[in-house]
């Protein structure tokens, strides 16, 4: 921190536009901050009294519905949208910390253009400029453009997207984020494809579910929606005593679910699926529970053998047969497949496996998201790593012409090193990036053309996974856009007209007519209104669209009885070189390290380890004294493919034959936050470049590491204070009084 | 119809200990509404943070020991142990809504209030406030800023409540039974927060609580006389 | 010490063998107020210090005076960046400042005891060194009193914490300790510097009598026309006698309520009902351990080993000893009781102070305060010896330091929810700061030593006056007249 705490700004603001331009001031500095209205508001505001605009967040694939509270043009709180089925007006801390997106103190504000590749050096230019060397790259590339966006994009700017790669015969954009790869997207979809022939994403229905067994989803910190899975697991918990739901949850570490969970399997890592089949195969074996239950699994269990695969993956056998006792006999039970098991081994058939007890369950709790409700809609869709490890290959061959990332992707920091993504960059004559702040990608970049940030962005959602009714997001500028930054939908619009073979394809003047047109296309939604005028207003008005009549449960999908063969777990690394299991996981604040550079999520401190500003490698309290460590001890991890430092924190929770790491910081750029104060290693170097046996998901679960002291400590930034005599322990009494 | 900002309520919350996932939502929602002050790493490692609601972590059991949480913020107790032992009559408590208030113009820092807190739910600024431009743009201004040497602490969002009342008073009518919502409880996704009258029988925290063999309070052998009640973990019956 | 003390008990002369003048002799050796010696001398031997400026005066000046700087400036600092400089944190947020306002104040309450109580009880001993302690008093509860504050979050509203008229029609919190604190240490401060100054009075009188310069104006000044009628001694002894008796009485109540910060409050290892008296043993006893060092100091750089004698010595030493029996008594019953309860977080204090991060500053505290004096100060050899008892003082201040730093940081430390245990260590502000405070001390004795007799002369003479050495048959011994 260059400055500091002790200083107190003096700020003046101007009015509507709201630039704010800070002077430091050094003599007799005042400790207010004049906020000025505005000279003549807009009609629907009154000073002093908060205006809420419905819009969508964009901090994660999820798509909560959210309202934001503006005040003399200034969004100050967001809340979830209550009248939102994903969410019912609920929101998750990532979701919370949207408005420091908005007003991140190292935005860009305007386009820069980077003469040096990793010089940071970026020189201010003008719109004019940034969209004339943009068309002339585009116009060279021609059908060796690639696009790369992550999952949060808005339908319409995909879509347009979309148009212009299929216009200059380019392939399609590729949506590939470390997010959704470490919550198995790609692998889920596939799964379902698999078993109930369409490719989209699962939804379970917590809410009624009494039993659940999930295997190593992490559905309260990131995965696939955190706070509808959220709002699920009160209602889960909300019945009751005696039919209170029943929570088991298999994993290698104690993570939020494993916590909350009534019966945690501490299993080695890669054995969730195996798991899953054994318990599959004694259902079938043990006869017990609702007879149509028993003769699905007879005919969906594999032939395991569940004592095997109970010495292999260390869960008792006597655990497994009670499981799966439970599960048969359950009412509405449910299996959740999580991402772990989609990083390694065949990540589609390890999926499957799991949705194999749901169709041995009976699927009532079990849904497939129906997609895009309208013909003109479009939804994102996880790429296949495969897709990925192939791109690499042709930029690597020169055979890319330009590359353009929009949105959190950040290919750079988010692959596994291994692969060579920043290496295969420099055969890309052209590289630009659309992110509002200066990534790892744009730190490779020629062009950053800032989009506008969610909160002052034009868009839809197709809310995926959706749970028993299609859902489409509304998103609108809350506040006026801070900064000289344009829409990227504006910006290609504008590109395309320069370019003969892509005007045609992208007539529409500006992006907002262009999502305009889209959306009309929905037929008449849940809150009425008669024009296309009334219903794009209450589109706005209430942040979504429903189709009448409203929610419908969720519709359990057909099955298609096929065998589902899961390898025996193998992983990367000898075991006699690299003694220990990595086990990489999301925190729920970080997520996949898109929120490092927001003050309120990277300060604030992780459940689990109470850390801020850090992350840490969790060592159980044993191998640590093995290790010779102990907390704050910087240790080297190693695995085949690279090497990171991190900080110890002892735990013994965590499995002593595993190291867990957690994604999330690591950070070069994105900001002071990200890459300055905060510090912790990004594990994904110790990821090495190959996919997974179908091709959908990165191999990142089944990595062994070994570890290695270096002599250095840091001092650890927790909120518990254990430099005393307190290790976070209490005794039975104090546990039993309240916990 | 009496006026709705002179009716008393005892503002109360309710922390469901079996839902809540530790999921730190209630932590970000807080420092939004509040304008509370993230602190840097140096600050950190010297034990500074400032949450004013914070997800304490306990190990429990046997090893491999079970992650337990247990949200922790200013308990708002009747017989605050804070209010007398503060020298210049900044943490008093309030007749009407039955409240600890934190007068921030009027403290002078001695500190002495979070030495008698028994749940330590009270922070002090140690330096200024870091908030670099523009993130001032997203400070709310229902709320001070406090500068350094300013101790603080939850107040129930005592902005929303004086609004609401506010609101009611204008349309004369009184405060519906959950009207009031502060920011924490708004976004906790499982809803293990609740807040509410207790008085108001027709309120979620009095339906709660009313004949619940889980509800206890911290601390309650001290006498403090917490205003938020929490509900012990479950216990699954489920047979197997 | 004089040779015949040397020799072991029975090969000292006994009364009987020795004749007349050699007892008279011995006595005169070993009794200050037996050694009468003329007004002229007395005079001399105390006013030439105080006009002498050796080669040492400078350099300490400059030293203690650089220290002092830095407590000011550090304080400056700490008004800008504020308290964050200091080491405290979320947990313990009372600390070094605390631990020396109440370790300095303590030191005064001893001045205080001796100069009032031990006039009361007509204690000859206290005789010569009533000033030293007296102005000990003085300038200990003005460096203490700054602390509370420096401890301030916002110091330059301290005057909320007054009783003024103001617009807001507020009162300070009376319920409040730290209200308690301001008045008894404001109350103190006051009757502590008039008591100083009413007993400084004839003796400034007489160094305006014999010494001239600049000294002489501030002396004169100072003496307010003293002249020694008759009625100005009487008036002067109803004065004393009334100040004595009153600020006996303020004396206890001011440590008992400074320990009032911390007994009144619910945190565990604070809230116990023995730390009134407790703390006031302690305060006496690092008060007299103070005087001590202070009287050694001036009768070895100011050669006065005419006024400041064994006997004084050996009357401090034993007041030492007591005050240690005293202090391991409460000490003993503020631990015993918690230890047997076994309440879950009071046992958590008692194993933090003894075996965990507390176990350092615990056990020195127990050595210096407990252990070193009960095996040292039985003995009138140690008592005597100044290089010992200059040591053993040194070594209790430690301890009555580290006493009061375990009670303020280490207890604080440990707080009812376990998650909310925390460590503090201090930096470089609050060192700077308590060193600067130690430093004013001296620093202020090392001026005024130069400014004012450092001798309460007129008592001396009164006791030699009254003491006289009588014959009974064929001894001699002290009497003194009513």
């Amino acid at each position: 921190m260059g400055r500091r705490i002790g200083r107190r700004d003096l700020l003046k603001i101007g009015a509507a536009s709201a630039v704010a331009a800070a002077l430091s001031g050094c003599e007799f500095p005042r400790p207010w901050v004049h906020l000025e209205p505005y000279v003549r508001p807009p009609e629907e505001q009154v000073a002093g009294v908060g205006t809420w605009y419905a819009s969508t967040c964009r901090q994660c694939p999820a798509g909560c519905g959210i309202i934001v509270r503006v005040l003399n043009g200034r969004a100050v709180k967001i809340e979830g949208n209550p009248q939102h089925p994903l969410n019912e007006g609920k929101l998750c801390p990532r979701g919370q910390a949207g408005l420091q997106d908005l007003y991140n103190p190292d935005r860009l504000q305007g386009p820069v253009r980077q003469a040096e590749r990793g010089s940071r050096r970026y020189q201010a230019i003008t719109w004019e400029q940034a969209i004339d060397d943009l068309r002339a790259g585009l116009s060279r590339a021609g059908s060796s453009l690639v696009v790369w966006a992550d999952h949060t994009i808005s339908g319409h700017l995909l879509d347009l997207f979309e148009r212009l790669t299929a216009a200059l015969g380019a392939p399609p954009p590729v949506v590939f984020d470390l997010y959704t790869a470490l919550s198995g997207y790609a692998a889920l979809s596939a799964a379902d494809a698999l078993l109930f022939g369409q490719a989209r994403l699962p939804a379970y229905g917590m809410e009624e579910a009494d039993v659940v067994l999930s295997f190593g989803a992490g559905f309260l910190s990131t995965w696939l929606s955190t706070t509808h899975y959220g709002v699920a697991f009160g209602s889960f918990r909300q019945r009751p005593l005696d039919r209170r739901g029943y929570l088991v949850q298999f994993e290698p570490r104690s993570g939020l679910e494993a916590a909350k969970a009534d019966f945690w399997v501490r299993l080695r890592p890669g054995s969730e699926a195996p798991v899953a089949q054994a318990i599959a195969r004694l259902i079938a074996d043990g006869g017990v529970g609702p007879a149509d239950r028993v003769s699905r699994a007879r005919a969906w269990a594999p032939a395991v053998d569940p004592e095997a695969i109970s010495s292999a993956s260390g869960v008792p056998i006597d655990d497994l047969r009670r499981l799966a006792g439970t599960f048969a006999t359950a009412a509405r039970p449910l299996a959740i497949p999580g991402g772990a098991l989609t990083g390694h081994g065949d990540a589609v058939a390890q999926a499957a496996a799991v949705q194999v007890l749901n169709v041995i369950a009976g699927g009532a709790g079990v849904g497939i998201a129906p997609g895009p409700p309208a013909e003109g809609l479009v939804a994102p869709v996880a790429a296949p790593y495969g897709r990925v490890q192939r791109l690499v290959e042709r930029m690597r061959a020169g055979q890319v012409g330009a590359l353009l990332v929009w949105g959190a992707a950040n290919p750079a920091y988010a692959l596994p090193p291994a692969l060579g993504f920043v290496d295969a960059l420099k055969q890309v004559p052209l590289v630009v990036s659309f992110r509002p702040i200066v990534d790892e990608t744009a730190l490779w970049a020629d062009l950053v053309l800032p989009d506008r940030t969610y909160l002052e962005a034009w868009g839809y959602g197709v809310v995926e996974p959706s749970f028993g009714v299609p859902v489409v997001n509304s998103q609108q500028p809350v506040v006026q856009p801070l900064y000289n930054t344009r829409a990227t939908g504006d910006v290609l619009l504008e590109v395309a007209k320069g370019i003969p073979a892509a005007a045609a394809a992208l007539p529409w003047p500006d992006e907002l007519s262009f999502l305009r047109e889209r959306i009309a296309a929905l037929p008449p939604g849940v809150f009425g209104g008669v024009g296309e005028e009334v219903e794009w207003a209450r589109f706005l008005q209430h942040g979504f669209w429903q189709p009448r009549p409203g929610p419908g449960a969720l519709q359990a999908p057909e099955a298609r009885p096929q065998p589902v063969v899961v390898p025996a777990p193998s992983f990367q690394g000898a075991a006699g070189d690299y003694p220990f299991f990595l086990y990489i996981h999301m925190p729920v604040l970080l997520s996949d390290g898109r929120g490092a550079d927001k003050p309120w999520l990277v300060g604030s401190p992780d459940p689990m380890t109470t850390l801020m500003w850090q992350t840490c490698a969790e060592i159980e309290t044993n191998t640590a004294i093995r290790l010779g460590v102990t907390y704050g001890d910087v240790v080297r991890i190693m695995s085949p493919y690279g090497q990171v430092e991190a900080p110890v924190y002892v735990l013994n929770s965590v499995r002593p034959d595993t190291i867990a790491m957690a994604t999330g910081l690591g950070h070069s750029a994105l900001g002071r936050f990200a890459s300055q104060e905060a510090e912790g290693p990004n594990p994904m170097a110790l990821v090495g470049p190959a996919a997974d046996a179908s091709g959908t998901s990165m191999a990142w679960a089944n990595i062994r590491v070994r570890v290695e002291r270096t002599g250095r400590r840091v001092a650890l930034a927790k909120f518990e204070d254990t430099r005393g005599s307190y290790g976070g322990f209490v005794n039975q009494a104090f546990a039993d009084q309240y916990l | 119809m009496a006026d709705a900002t002179q009716a008393e309520h005892k503002w109360t919350m309710v922390v469901d200990l079996d839902k809540c996932t530790g999921c730190q939502a209630c932590v970000v929602a807080c420092h939004a509404e509040n304008n509370v002050p993230i602190r840097n790493k140096s600050e950190v490692q010297a034990n500074r943070a400032q949450h004013w609601i914070r997800i304490e972590r306990y190990w429990v059991g046997d090893p491999p020991a079970r992650a337990r949480f247990l949200p922790m913020l200013c308990q708002h107790c009747n017989r605050a142990p804070c209010e007398p032992v503060c020298p210049v009559y900044a943490s008093v408590h309030s007749q009407r809504e039955h409240l600890n208030l934190q007068v921030y113009n009027r403290c002078v820092g001695t500190r002495y209030c979070n030495n008698n807190c028994p749940y330590v739910v009270r922070y002090f600024n140690f330096y200024d406030p870091y908030f670099p431009a523009p993130l001032t743009e997203q400070l709310n201004p229902d709320v001070t800023v406090r500068t350094a040497g300013i101790m603080e602490k939850c107040t129930f969002c005592i902005q929303r409540i004086n609004r609401a009342e506010q609101q009611a008073r204008s349309e004369g009518r009184d405060l519906g039974p959950d009207e009031v919502i502060p920011a924490c409880v708004q976004t906790c996704p499982p809803s293990a927060l609740l807040f509410g009258d207790l008085w108001n029988p027709e309120s979620r925290v009095a339906k709660a609580l009313a004949d619940n063999p889980r509800a206890l309070r911290v601390l309650e052998h001290l006498g403090t006389e917490p205003a938020i009640y929490y509900l012990k973990g479950g216990k699954s019956y489920v047979r197997f | 010490m004089s040779d015949s003390d040397i020799r072991a008990p029975q090969q000292r002369p006994s009364l009987g063998e020795m004749g007349l003048d050699q007892q008279a002799q011995l006595e005169r050796e070993r009794h200050l107020l037996v050694d009468a010696r003329p007004g002229r001398e007395l005079n001399a031997m105390v006013l030439e210090p105080m006009m002498r400026i050796g080669r040492a005066f400078w350099p300490a000046v400059g030293v203690l005076g650089f220290l002092v700087l830095t407590w000011w400036v550090t304080w400056g600092f700490q008004m800008w960046w504020n308290v964050g400089i200091t080491g405290l944190n979320r947990v313990v947020m009372w600390s070094l400042y605390i631990a020396n306002y109440v370790y300095l104040i303590g030191i005064a309450e001893a001045g205080t005891f001796i100069a009032a109580a031990l006039r009361l009880l007509d204690i000859d001993w206290r005789r010569p060194i009533s000033r030293i302690a007296e102005l000990l008093t003085v300038f200990c509860i003005f460096a203490s009193a700054l602390f509370p504050l420096a401890h301030l979050g916002r110091t330059w509203k301290f005057y909320w914490l007054l009783p003024y008229p103001n617009e807001r029609q507020l009162w300070p919190n009376f319920h409040s300790a730290l209200i308690w604190d301001l008045t008894a240490t404001l109350s103190y401060l006051a009757t502590s510097t008039l008591f100083f100054y009413i007993d400084l009075i004839p003796d400034a009188a007489l160094a305006r009598d014999h010494v001239h310069g600049w000294r002489r104006t501030l002396n004169s000044w100072l003496a307010l026309g003293w002249r020694g009628t008759e009625r100005q001694w009487r008036l002067l002894k109803v004065a004393q006698l009334i100040f004595s008796i009153g600020i006996l009485l303020i004396m206890p109540s001011v440590h008992t309520v400074v320990s009032y910060d911390f007994a009144m409050t619910i945190q565990p290892g604070w809230h116990s009902t023995v730390f009134g008296p407790y703390f006031v043993a302690g305060a006496i006893y690092s008060g007299v351990a103070a005087i001590i060092i202070a009287a050694i100091l001036f009768q070895r750089l100011n050669h006065w080993s005419y006024f400041i004698r064994d006997e004084h010595l050996n009357g401090l030493g034993i007041f030492l000893l007591l005050t240690s029996l005293v202090w391991d008594y409460f000490f003993f019953q503020d631990f015993i009781v918690p230890w047997y309860g076994q309440v879950p977080t009071e046992k958590q204090v008692l194993l933090t102070m003894m075996a965990g991060h507390g176990q350092l500053a615990f056990w020195l505290m127990i050595t210096a305060n407990a252990i070193i004096p009960f095996f040292t100060l039985w003995w009138r050899r140690v008592r005597t010896s100044w290089p010992a008892m200059l040591a053993i003082s040194i070594l209790i201040q430690l301890g009555l330091l580290l006493e009061r730093y375990i009670i303020v940081t280490i207890d604080l430390g440990v707080r009812e929810l376990p998650f909310n245990w925390g460590l503090y260590q201090p930096r470089a502000a609050e060192l700077i700061m308590s060193t600067g405070a130690v430093a004013f001390i001296v620093l202020g004795f090392v001026v005024f030593s130069k400014l004012i007799p450092f001798v309460v002369l007129y008592e001396v003479k009164e006791g030699q006056f009254l003491v006289q050495l009588k014959r009974i048959g064929k001894g001699l011994i002290r009497s003194k007249m009513e």
